[in-house]
């Protein structure tokens, strides 16, 4: 059975200021209900300012980096009303589409436009945070072109680093919505709406798809709706079908002109398009003569690929390419994280590879480096921890300096505390820097005492 | 000419008689729904601008910082205003003073003055009359002497209307030259906050204040310009233009009053023009069609979870009616038969009366059909919204327009209408004042 799948993917811009007001984009840090102003709490006789340039630009460049033609026409804001805690002027405002008929990994894109994201509703309190509320958002539509869980799965990753590459998203993670359209043999189209990550994703529609085919099976009818994924019990359920479908009665926003995109500013925007990730690839393959896969490894992250250029800059690149690709990504799955969460620099990763290619280092030890660096720590201070001479020797060069140095020895005895700092200094010359001075200092004073 | 309000007292002692004459007559006028309690105060921090001393009403549909923006209803009854609109802002700079919100009909859907929850207005100069709407308590607030001026809101008339049944001087600025920010909504593409005051002075010294650019997305990229300075009654060589079709929709003892008027812009050199306006008779439709689908959007906000009230359940009828209007003609089947028909006939409308304006000058004629009715008199609702034929172009065209007494007719106000050209408000207000008579 034919099965076709679309998507309508939201993402949160990485704006300075949200939508149609001044407020910081960014809220993470702010209290409920603190990161808002009378513009993006919808206050009585409230404003907006023009659309933010910023996130005109992001649409524009996203739109781009998905080959879709950037419309030519006035770009009107819509209002789109519906009745619902979390939006505080009971409409949300949309725009038309900024950009059409792109195409990524051979799904269609039928259009890129921006919206306002909405406040958080906690339906179990009954609060509501709108800290969120007006952040821009740029929503992705795509064709119905895609036929298995698997493939969603696949683009849906192919995506993601298109956005991530395009330097224009949030990179907190997190922020993602996706609803998807699922429908089998030309049957009804079925929405499936609150999915927030591809694992989500895939288990949603896994379910769907089986629940589609076993009504048909039983020679039933697949209804339009749309229906809402349960991510604890991984299964869909019914929200609303076409007949208590809501009416959005949408009308352009009389606040706000329509947007008027000119050819200049998409050229300018074209010229300064990052790298697209496939760009990122064959260009790595080709100057820095590496294999694809280890290129592949490397470029699934755009800061991931920032870091190997510049640790190219000092290594060999053969070997930082291996580091990438099996030490650090290792090390990344282990942790969960992305490169740009994972706090590691490059500084930490050239002073690795330096002590592993002169020895003082094993490829394993390595590995243990860098799992401290993503639990905080800076490699510099592990690699010195972990080259330091043990007890026993510590002893004896602590013995050695004593021998070595009477006069010293004589000095502190007779009161002159600074001369003890002389004699750190003589272990620290024979253990050839490798041992931990406050050690060394209190392994004198015993012996001196 | 000083561009300064001139006072003939200090601004304490001037506001203390505003207050005075309010607390004495105010009870049987109902012009304010809330006096500033802290005027007082603020009079004497005033700083030295050009409005010093200046005692100012504000229309309730207006946010200033801590007094009640209740739009004349239920549905906001609660609602203190954290904010001050810009203009607000702006008048405060300039050392005026917030007397208090005026009364006006409810969310500014009326044109009487007698739909608010407080209570309706009275007409000053007329008491058993109506004084017109929606800007029913800041045109009755001037009228009777509580304050020097007041803002109020126009989207179809509600600042020309009241102004000219309580005989006081109003304008309804090019849409776009004031900033909106912080004027609660009755229809965004129309809505336009303006100044009503006793003379076309004063009236010019406040919009040159509350003008110009601001960081609102509707706003005209203008500048203010210093009409009070540049006021003169000399009309020669301008071309006034008057529309057959005024006088088809108008009440004879209306036309009498505003065809003297005429006389005397003839006398300050004006040439007076026959022109045309054929779709006039389309615009009240087109107008109320427009504000219907816009109004449905404005009040979805109060929904009962923030500013205490669902609107659909505490307002008057006539809110209601708009609201329910709005709500049945924008749903997705009717949408273009009614509203995107609507905004058709807006841009016919507006390109008529540009034309006209290429013919002449500005345009002259009647503010309202009819005379204001009595108190109390029960009006059907299509009967109401005739009273707003001949405003509603300007808000159409999102042209300049304003209203100066003319004359009386059997005691009753009567003021003369000007249109001009977008952003020509001095030529406009030029013509206003040499139909004032005075200077």
């Amino acid at each position: 059975m034919k099965v076709r799948i679309g998507f309508e993917i939201h993402e949160q811009l990485a704006t300075r200021t949200k939508l149609f007001c001044t407020s910081p984009a960014d809220y993470r840090d702010a209290e409920p209900n603190t990161n808002v102003c009378e513009i993006c709490l919808g206050m009585p006789g409230a404003k907006p300012m023009g659309v933010n340039a910023e996130a005109v630009e992001g649409a524009v460049a996203i739109a781009l980096m998905l080959n879709c033609e950037i419309v030519q026409e006035p770009v009107y804001i819509l209002r789109k009303h519906y009745d619902y805690p979390d939006l505080p002027s009971g409409y949300q405002r949309t725009s038309m589409p900024i950009g059409r008929n792109g195409e990524l990994a051979g799904v269609g894109i039928w259009e890129v436009h921006l919206e306002e994201d909405p406040g958080k509703y906690d339906p179990v309190t009954g609060k509501v945070d709108y800290n969120r509320s007006g952040v821009p958002l740029v929503e992705i539509v795509t064709a119905p072109d895609i036929t298995s869980p698997e493939e969603a799965r696949a683009f849906m990753r192919e995506l993601v680093k298109v956005l991530q590459y395009s330097r224009r998203v949030r990179r907190e993670g997190g922020t993602m919505r996706v609803d998807v359209n699922v429908s089998i043999e030309d049957g009804a189209r079925v929405e499936i709406k609150n999915i927030n990550s591809i694992r989500g994703l895939y288990r949603a529609l896994k379910f769907e798809i089986t629940r589609q085919k076993n009504l048909r099976r039983r020679g039933k009818a697949v209804r339009r709706e749309t229906r809402a994924y349960i991510e604890e019990q991984m299964i869909t359920r019914s929200m609303r079908t076409k007949e208590t479908a809501e009416d959005y009665r949408y009308i352009p926003d009389p606040d706000l002109p329509p947007l008027r995109i000119t050819p200049e500013l998409v050229e300018r925007i074209r010229r300064e398009l990052p790298e697209a990730p496939h760009q990122k690839l064959a260009r790595f393959v080709e100057q820095y003569r590496i294999s694809r896969d280890d290129a592949w490894a490397i470029t699934s992250e755009p800061e991931m690929a920032d870091a190997f250029e510049q640790v190219c800059t000092q290594v060999e690149p053969a070997r930082a390419a291996a580091f990438f690709r099996h030490i650090i990504k290792k090390t990344l799955n282990y942790h969960n994280l992305s490169f740009a969460e994972s706090g590691i620099r490059v500084e930490d990763i050239v002073q690795v590879l330096r002590a592993i290619s002169e020895g003082r280092l094993s490829q394993q030890a390595g590995e243990l480096v860098m799992r401290r660096v993503v639990e905080g720590e800076r490699a510099a201070e592990v690699l010195r921890e972990m080259s330091r001479v043990d007890e026993q020797s510590l002893v004896s060069a602590v013995e050695q300096a004593i021998h070595q140095n009477p006069g010293a020895v004589e000095d502190y005895r007779r009161g002159k505390q600074e001369a003890i700092n002389y004699l750190v200094g003589q272990v620290m010359r024979i253990t050839k820097g490798r041992a931990d001075a406050a050690r060394a200092l209190e392994l004198l004073r015993e012996r001196l005492s | 000419m000083a561009a300064e309000f001139v006072l003939e007292h200090s601004p304490e002692e001037h506001l203390a008689r505003c207050l005075d004459r309010i607390e004495r007559e105010d009870g049987r006028i109902n012009a304010f729904i809330e006096l500033n309690p802290r005027a007082s105060e603020e009079v004497r921090e005033a700083p030295h601008g050009r409005l010093r001393g200046m005692v100012v009403g504000v229309k309730s549909n207006i946010n200033v910082r801590g007094l009640r923006a209740t739009c004349a209803s239920r549905t906001l009854e609660n609602y203190v205003s954290p904010y001050d609109a810009v203009v607000v802002e702006r008048l405060r700079r300039e050392g005026a003073v917030v007397v208090g919100m005026t009364n006006m009909d409810e969310f500014a859907c009326g044109s009487s003055g007698e739909t608010s929850f407080f209570g309706p207005t009275r007409n000053p100069v007329a008491e058993d009359r109506i004084p017109g709407g929606s800007s029913s308590g800041s045109a009755a607030a001037v009228a009777a002497g509580f304050a020097d001026a007041a803002l109020g809101s126009d989207t179809g008339g509600s600042i020309r209307n009241p102004a000219s049944h309580c005989g006081v001087v109003g304008v309804k600025p090019t849409y776009g030259l004031v900033p909106r920010h912080g004027l609660i909504d009755l229809a965004m593409s129309l809505d336009q906050i303006g100044p009503i005051t006793r003379d076309v002075r004063t009236a010019a010294l406040l919009l040159e204040v509350i003008a110009g650019r601001s960081r609102e997305a509707s706003m005209l990229n203008a500048s203010p310009e210093p009409y009070s300075q540049r006021l003169t009654p000399d009309l020669s060589g301008v071309r006034v233009g008057f529309a057959r079709e005024f006088e088809e929709f108008t009440a004879p003892e209306i036309l009498g009053v505003v065809k003297r008027s005429l006389r005397r812009l003839e006398a300050q050199g004006a040439e007076v023009v026959e022109v045309e306006l054929p779709s006039l008779e389309k615009a009240l439709p087109t107008y109320y069609l427009i504000v219907f689908v816009e109004f449905f959007s404005a009040t979805r906000r109060y929904d009962g979870r923030r500013y205490g009230h669902r609107i659909e359940e505490v307002c008057g009828a006539e809110v209601l009616r708009r609201i329910l209007l709005g709500s049945y003609i924008s749903q997705k089947e009717y949408a273009g038969r009614y509203y995107r028909r609507a905004l058709q006939f807006r841009s016919l409308i507006r390109r008529e009366l540009l034309e006209a304006l290429e013919k002449v000058d500005v345009l002259a004629g009647p503010t309202t059909p009819k005379l204001p009715h009595r108190l109390g008199e029960e009006l059907s609702p299509l009967e109401m919204y005739a009273y707003d034929l001949l405003t509603v172009p300007a808000n159409l065209a999102g042209i300049p327009a304003g209203v100066v007494p003319a004359g009386r007719a059997g005691g009753i106000p009567v003021g003369l209408q000007v249109h001009a050209k977008p952003l020509q408000e001095q030529l406009m207000l030029n013509v206003m004042l040499a139909a004032e008579g005075r200077e």
